[in-house]
């Protein structure tokens, strides 16, 4: 059974350089094109999660019930979830800090 | 068979080996059981194991398809002072020959240990897989 | 990251190696039985192969083994085939190791801001 690559969770508006460089502000605002780019870009983020999350939970259901030929399969996805939402999570705070930043500095 | 195949797989080895063990013990513990000529001897027992059918690479193991019995007239020996004996002072003695049994007892743990060990192993590796992701 | 060469091959390497787990337990299983063939699972010819063209998912195959037979038939070697799981083992850890180390890098990048 092949695991599939989580691609999708990284969309292209947001580069690996731009969440893990120290100046991660600038860095975010300026991989986040527009407001509403970012937003949808999210939101769609957060829907591959749960297909992710989903494919985890009937891999975990298939091991337990002795279906699953190769165990590994149901750690990687489980693994792969759990960071891809990490760094959901992580892009989530980048982006509500630049906010805050930006709201900061025009007021 | 199912999530961790291999132990299943061993699992079954054993069990066919054990019966093995059992059947060669039985058969050394007879070796010198008499009966009269009026009746078969003891007959030794061997195993016939047989492949399980390995479904696309999920499956496989080994089961016991059956038993063989030795010969029934077994050895006719001239033993006048046994209790047993018939007119013509014979009694039957089983057919079995110590030497092929003690082979096959060898043969039998050899099995058994080896299964065993591929048990601890697959144990190993599955217990690897569980970690992999884990911090 | 999750979609490279690398984590591809080592994902197909471990679904190889735990094939190739099962196997050896199939013929370790049957090596007393008459007439069983022992089996063999192969992978790295192809995975080299399919790294080199910027491939890394490949499918493990299941071949007979070409050793002579003994006189039942039988031609599982029992050494051979200790040897061989020892070192499955031994490289199904290795490829989970580098497994998790992909996922640690990650963690730890996004950690470092």
């Amino acid at each position: 059974m092949s695991v599939a690559p989580i691609s999708a969770v990284v969309t292209s508006s947001v580069t690996p350089t731009a969440y893990v460089s120290s100046a991660s502000p600038a860095g975010t605002a300026a991989a986040g094109a527009t407001d509403g780019a970012f937003a949808s870009t999210l939101a769609s983020s957060v829907d591959s999660l749960q297909a992710m999350q989903a494919n985890t939970d009937q891999l975990a259901v298939k091991a337990v019930t002795g279906n699953l030929s190769d165990v590994h399969d149901y750690t990687i996805a489980a693994t792969e979830s759990a960071v891809a939402m990490e760094l959901t999570s992580t892009v989530r705070n980048r982006a509500v800090e630049a906010f805050n930043e930006i709201m900061r500095m025009q007021a | 068979m199912g999530t961790f195949g291999a132990i299943g797989i061993a699992g079954s080895a054993l069990g066919t080996y054990r019966k093995w063990l059992d059947a060669v013990s039985d058969n050394l513990a007879n070796v010198n059981t008499v009966r009269s000529t009026s009746e078969t001897a003891f007959q030794a027992r061997y195993i016939v194991a047989q492949a399980n059918d390995s479904q696309g690479g999920d499956g496989g193991g080994v089961h016991v398809a059956g038993a063989a019995f030795g010969s029934a007239e077994g050895r006719i020996v001239y033993e006048p002072n046994n209790p047993l004996a018939d007119a013509d002072g014979n009694v039957r003695y089983p057919d079995i020959d110590m030497a092929s049994q003690m082979t096959q007892l060898i043969m039998a743990q050899r099995g058994y240990q080896a299964n065993a060990a591929v048990v601890d192993r697959a144990k190993e590796l599955y217990t690897t897989a569980l970690q992999i992701g884990r911090s | 990251m999750f979609g490279s060469i690398s984590f591809d091959a080592m994902s197909s390497a471990l679904d190889a190696l735990s094939l190739r787990q099962r196997v050896i337990a199939d013929n370790i299983a049957n090596v007393q039985t008459p007439g069983y063939q022992a089996k063999r699972v192969e992978f790295e010819d192809a995975l080299t192969a399919a790294v080199k063209h910027g491939s890394g998912t490949v499918k493990a195959t299941t071949q007979t083994s070409l050793e002579p037979t003994r006189e039942d038939g039988n031609n599982v070697n029992l050494d051979t085939e200790t040897l061989s799981n020892i070192d499955t083992n031994l490289r199904y850890q290795l490829a989970s190791q580098a497994v998790s180390g992909q996922f640690a890098l990650i963690r730890a990048a996004m950690r470092s801001s």
